[in-house]
Parts: C-alpha cells; sequence; structure tokens
C-alpha cells in the first residue's frame, strides 16, 4: 500500500497560488478521473477549495508513480510546475491518513472548528467515488476521515463556541433566555452587525422583532426584511418592555437608554431579564445599566473579549481532537496492515501449493510403482511440509499487523519467497 | 448485611462522582454511560440497604441521624438522576454528587442506633417523615438551582467568561429549575409539617409545640413562603430569589440537623426529652 498526498493550503501558499491550482467543480470529476488512470496510479481524489487544493492517491510503487501526481497538475494547468513546487507539501502513508483525518475534522482550517470543510470533503468523495477512482485503502481512509470528523464534532466543543461578534451576542442570548421562541427583539438604528445578530436571532428561534429608527423610512425597509413591526423612534419608549434582547446601532452621540430609564422598564417587565447588545460607538446604552438586577449590557469590546475568551476554547478543544485522531490513525493503520495481509498471505499459499503440484507433477513417473496408499501418504507428507513451513510467515504476518516494521516484513516475505503483486 | 450494601453504594457513588470528572471538563454534552451507570448500580444497593433496613423494622427506615442521612442522600440520588434526565445538565454532577457523597459517608459513618420508641409508628408519622424528606429533597435542588444561577449571572455580568460560562446552563434553565422544585417542595413541607402535627398531638403529650425542631421547621417554613409569593410576584427574581433560596436551605440543614442534637422529643436522643 503506498498513500501519498500533494497538496497547498492557506499557510503555505499566498491566495495567488491557491487561485492558479484550483480546480473547479465542473472539471473535478474530469479531473478526478484523469488523476486515477495515470500509469502507476491505482486511486486518486481530488479537494479543491478558497483555501487549500490536494491531491491524494495510492500508488502502484511509490517512488516511480509520485512524479505522476505532479505531472498531472502541470498537465491540467497548462503550466511549469517548477515556480510552485515550494507552495507545494508531501505527505505519505500514516501522514496521508493523519492529515485527511485532521483536515475533515477542521483542524487545518483557518477557523477551527469551522463547519464548512466536513460538507467540501463529503463532496470531494463522492465525485472521486462515481468516476470510480476509489476501490481501495484510499476509500476506506476517506469515509473514515467522514467518520472521525463527525465523532469529533460529537465528542468535543471544537465547532460550537461563537468566532464571530454577531454569533457571539446569540450565543449570549442563548445563555441568559435559554431557549430563544417567543423572545421580542428590538432593534434600534440599522447597522451590518445589528442586522446580522438580528438575523442570527431570527434563526435561532427569537420571535418578535421590533425595528425603530429616527428615519421612519429606514425602520419600515428592515422591518420588512425581517417579518417584523416598524416604529416610529417616538414610539420607541412606550414599546420597549416588551423587549427581551435590545440590538441598539445608532449615531447618536448621547445614551439612548440611561440607567434610570432601564429601571422602570426591568419594573414593567416585572424583571424579566433583558439583554442589551450595544453596537454603536459612542456607546447607545449606558454601561452603568449592566448594575441592575437582571439587566445585561454588552458593548462592542464586551462581545469581542467574548469572541477572543471562545477562540482560545477552541484551541483547547483542538488539542483533545488531535489526541481523538492520533488514536483514530493508529487504528486505521492498523486496519491498512491486516487488510495488506490477506491478498500476501493467499499468493504465499498459492505459490508455494503450485510448487508442490509441479513438483509432484514431475516426479509422477517415478512414484508410479507406489500403491495408491503410499502414493497418498507421499502427498500428505509433503501437504504437511508445505503448511509447516507456511506455518511461520502466516502467524507473523498475521500478528504483526500494525506494528512499525510490518510493511518491511510484508516487503521480506514477499521477496523471499518471490511472490510478486 | 446491610451496611455491606451502603458501603457498596458508597463506593460506586465515588466511582460515579470520579468518572464524571473527564465529561465536565472536557465539556462533553452529556455524562458518559459508565458515570450513570456506576450512579444507578449504587442507587440500587442503596435501595437495597434501605429496603432492608424498613423490612426488619416494619416502617420507613428513618430512624435516627444515620438512617435519616441515608434516606436523604438516597432521594438527592433520585432526584439527580430525574433533573439530569430532564435537563442534560451535565454540570450538575459538579453540585449534587458530591454532596450525594457526602451524606451518604456521613450516615455509614455514623454509629447505629438500636431503634426502640413504640409511640414512633401509624400513618399519619409515615406520611409526615416521608413528604418532609421529599420537601427537602426539592429544595435541595432548589438550592442547587440557585447556585448554580448565581455562578452563571456573575460569569455573564463580568463579561469575561471563564470555565462556568462554558459549562453552566442557561440562565433560564436554572431559574426553570429554581421555581420548578420550590413549587413542589413548599407543598411538601407543608403537608408534612401539617401531617407532623397531626401526629405529635395524638401521640405525644406535654407542650409539643415548644420542640425546637418543631419551632425550626417553621422558621424554614417561612422562608420558603416568603420565597415563593416574591417570586410569584415578581418582586425579587434572579440574584435576589438566589440568595433567598441558599439562606433557605441552610435553615433547612438546620432544621433537619442542627436541631435533631438539641433535646426534645424530636431529636433523635429522645431519651433526653420528655417521652410519653
Amino acid at each position: 500500500m503506498n498513500l501519498v498526498l500533494v497538496g497547498i493550503n492557506h499557510r503555505t501558499a499566498p491566495v495567488e497560488v491557491r487561485e492558479k491550482m484550483n480546480i473547479d467543480d465542473a472539471r473535478l470529476a474530469g479531473a478526478v478521473a484523469n488523476l486515477a488512470h495515470r500509469d502507476g496510479i491505482l486511486e486518486g481524489m481530488i479537494i479543491s477549495t478558497c483555501n487549500r487544493v490536494e491531491l491524494a492517491a495510492s500508488l502502484r510503487d511509490a517512488a516511480s508513480a509520485e512524479p505522476a501526481l505532479r505531472q498531472f497538475l502541470a498537465d491540467f494547468h497548462r503550466c511549469d510546475l517548477t515556480p510552485y513546487d515550494p507552495y507545494f507539501y508531501w505527505y505519505r502513508q500514516e501522514e496521508v491518513v493523519r492529515h485527511l483525518f485532521r483536515v475533515a475534522s477542521s483542524l487545518d482550517s483557518m477557523i477551527v472548528g469551522e463547519p464548512q470543510i466536513l460538507g467540501q470533503v463529503k463532496k470531494a468523495y463522492a465525485v472521486a467515488r462515481e468516476v470510480g477512482a476509489l476501490n481501495g485503502p484510499l476509500n476506506d481512509v476517506l469515509s473514515q476521515a467522514l467518520a472521525v470528523a463527525r465523532k469529533v464534532r460529537r465528542e468535543t466543543a471544537i465547532g460550537t463556541a461563537a468566532v464571530s461578534v454577531s454569533y457571539a451576542a446569540v450565543e449570549l442570548a442563548k445563555k441568559i433566555f435559554g431557549n430563544l421562541s417567543g423572545k421580542t427583539i428590538f432593534v434600534i438604528g440599522a447597522g451590518k452587525m445589528s442586522e446580522l445578530a438580528a438575523k442570527h436571532l431570527l434563526r435561532s428561534g427569537a420571535s418578535a422583532i421590533f425595528v425603530a429608527n429616527r428615519t421612519y423610512g429606514r425602520a419600515v425597509e428592515l422591518a420588512q426584511a425581517f417579518h417584523g413591526t416598524a416604529l416610529r423612534y417616538e414610539e420607541l419608549f412606550t414599546q420597549i418592555e416588551k423587549a427581551d434582547i435590545v440590538i441598539s446601532s445608532t449615531g447618536a452621540p448621547h445614551f439612548v437608554i440611561e440607567k434610570a430609564q432601564a429601571e422602570k422598564l426591568l419594573a414593567a417587565r416585572k424583571n424579566r431579564p433583558m439583554f442589551f447588545v450595544d453596537i454603536a460607538v459612542p456607546r447607545d446604552i449606558d454601561p452603568a445599566v449592566n448594575e441592575l438586577n437582571n439587566a445585561f449590557v454588552y458593548d462592542i469590546d464586551d462581545l469581542e473579549q467574548v469572541v477572543d475568551a471562545n477562540k482560545k476554547q477552541r484551541e483547547r478543544e483542538a488539542v483533545w481532537a488531535e489526541e481523538i485522531i492520533q488514536e483514530e490513525v493508529q487504528k486505521m493503520m492498523r486496519r491498512l496492515a491486516s487488510r495488506e495481509v490477506v491478498p500476501t498471505i493467499v499468493a504465499l499459499e498459492d505459490r508455494l501449493n503450485r510448487i508442490r503440484e509441479a513438483e509432484a507433477e514431475r516426479h509422477r513417473g517415478k512414484l508410479s510403482s507406489l500403491t495408491a496408499e503410499q502414493r497418498e501418504a507421499v502427498d500428505a507428507l509433503v501437504r504437511g511440509i508445505v503448511n509447516k513451513i507456511l506455518h511461520g510467515p502466516i502467524t507473523e504476518l498475521k500478528s504483526g499487523a500494525g506494528q512499525p516494521e510490518h510493511g518491511h516484513l510484508v516487503q521480506l516475505v514477499r521477496r523471499m519467497f518471490g511472490v510478486g503483486d | 448485611m446491610q451496611s455491606a450494601f451502603m458501603w457498596f453504594a458508597l463506593g460506586l457513588y465515588a466511582l460515579g462522582m470520579l468518572l464524571s470528572l473527564p465529561s465536565i471538563i472536557r465539556r462533553r454534552p452529556a455524562l458518559s454511560k459508565r458515570t450513570l451507570g456506576a450512579l444507578a448500580v449504587g442507587l440500587a444497593a442503596h435501595a437495597t440497604a434501605l429496603a432492608m433496613a424498613g423490612a426488619e423494622i416494619h416502617r420507613l427506615p428513618v430512624t435516627d441521624v444515620r438512617s435519616a442521612l441515608s434516606f436523604f442522600s438516597f432521594l438527592a440520588t433520585v432526584a439527580f438522576f430525574l433533573v439530569y434526565l430532564r435537563y442534560r445538565i451535565t454540570a450538575l454532577g459538579v453540585f449534587m454528587l458530591p454532596l450525594v457523597f457526602v451524606l451518604t459517608l456521613l450516615s455509614a459513618l455514623h454509629p447505629e442506633r438500636p431503634f426502640e420508641d413504640p409511640a414512633f409508628r401509624g400513618g399519619w408519622l409515615l406520611i409526615h417523615i416521608a413528604s418532609i424528606f421529599l420537601g427537602y429533597t426539592a429544595f435541595l435542588l432548589t438550592f442547587v438551582a440557585a447556585v448554580m444561577y448565581l455562578i452563571q449571572e456573575r460569569e455573564l455580568k463580568s463579561k469575561k467568561p471563564h470555565a462556568f460560562y462554558y459549562r453552566l446552563p442557561s440562565l433560564e434553565v436554572c431559574d426553570e429549575l429554581h421555581s420548578r422544585s420550590l413549587m413542589i417542595g413548599l407543598p411538601l413541607l407543608s403537608v408534612g409539617i401539617l401531617t407532623g402535627f397531626v401526629w405529635a398531638s395524638r401521640a405525644w403529650k406535654g407542650p409539643w409545640e415548644l420542640d425546637p425542631k418543631i419551632l425550626a421547621s417553621i422558621i424554614t417554613w417561612l422562608i420558603y413562603l416568603v420565597l415563593f409569593s416574591t417570586r410569584l410576584s415578581g418582586m425579587w427574581r434572579g440574584r435576589r430569589a438566589a440568595y433567598v433560596a441558599i439562606f433557605g436551605f441552610a435553615a433547612m440543614m438546620v432544621t433537619f440537623l442542627g436541631v435533631s442534637f438539641l433535646s426534645g422529643p424530636h431529636g433523635y436522643f429522645p431519651e433526653f426529652g420528655s417521652l410519653p
């Protein structure tokens, strides 16, 4: 078994190089088919996204076939690959397995824990299977990579903590209110980030949204986009007690909500909690409001702080994820090794039995003077010798599966007994 | 034989507690099956011990400090399972399992007192003891919910997420657990106190109304009544309600254990008090 992977990613190559090497969706199937049909290449897979271009292959013989991969890229992009060589990384054998597992689990992504990569790997796998480019160890490795990715996402919190400001606002809202269904959002002012936060909140289950703006027309626009209600700015303070979550980003130079006002609001709400997301600079909401019981005020800096803490959390989770992957890589290597052994054992038995049969044929004349019983005894004798000879190597091959020297052992046995591929 | 089951249960509670730690530290979405398995087996052993004790004396096995602690920790473990299965709060283990373990340990270490009081029987007594203990268990949950709420609220107010922020449930869930357990606990405690009055008026002569435990339990009951009504009216929510719940739990523990060491017919040292 000879696995190899060659590729570039956002860490090794700048965007211009990644652009150049990119293999677009339309031509992907054809490319994989082309790759897998080249001499010396038994299986192939290509994954090409904005952050990486990678070719994985199972080769008949590593030394001679690796250049074939490089040649494929040169042919496909119709260019000389030499200036791009420094950007490529080459992985072999266990490194290939580890890399594919890590990539699928989003550990090699720009933002660790991102969810898109799994879908991208799934798609690349599906395309390669469709064109018949996967039918051996690489197929096993890839399908296991998808399973490992799901395991990592399930058993670690690698993808859960929010790493963008708008998602952080949703995460905080959930930490306060639990379920967001039935909760009301008030958007004061307008702006990209507040719209994004509102959108995420609605998608996470918030029910009602009110929009207020100094310019009524703008409020109406936004309200329509969210299927909510527009309010005139003057109406704001009579209605805002309905709000569980307030997202504020006006251009006002003064506070839109002062501590005293907030106190009245909380009393009117019978102290049900209120979450203020203050994206404005200068701030719209008096920070002193945070001192009130059941009121939570987060300004843009606070949200960034949460995002930073979450990123560190993800890194910690990534450590657990790497441990899971390490375990899975070992399991996979053992599986691949035993898979390897079966054909060798079969070929070995085959070879020795053929020798036995050939020799028996050759000496048939000289043995013809024996009785049937004696011929049978000689036959049994020879079979016995063959089986005893085979016993040692077969046991070693089976028991050694997974050990580091096992690959050498297999090669050695094949060489010594003259067993070809 | 009985105490063998108790020690076995204790060992399994300790095991469950240790096994729960990796799930909490690693922020897994659920406690591992091994953790739950160990605790379940421990609970079964604990139940067996209680059943054996009950069969021996033909009444509810709550007759002294040792058996009271055992019964309480048993109910607490059952409550843990119910809450965990309903809310899947992995961090619940951090708060409840050590409590369960300590209570069971105290029970196992406490000397056994041979049961002897003939007046200690009757249907009213059974209802009294059962309701009181169920009420205590509910208030234990209120306490745990209050503590979790306070920690999470502090995390959210501080704007700097620390370890607990990631592992504790939302304020809403803490609050829901708080109010639900309160709504179960208060009626139970009320029934418990009333049936206690009924039984005492029949079984005890003398001024049983002045018994320290009864007085302490009325004070506890009042604290929880205040908590209940202020929550209903919305006057005190969130942090204030949590503080009162903690205060109420302290009063409850004093009523449960502290007062028992004083004299009085209600204590677990009946020979020091005035018995009929």
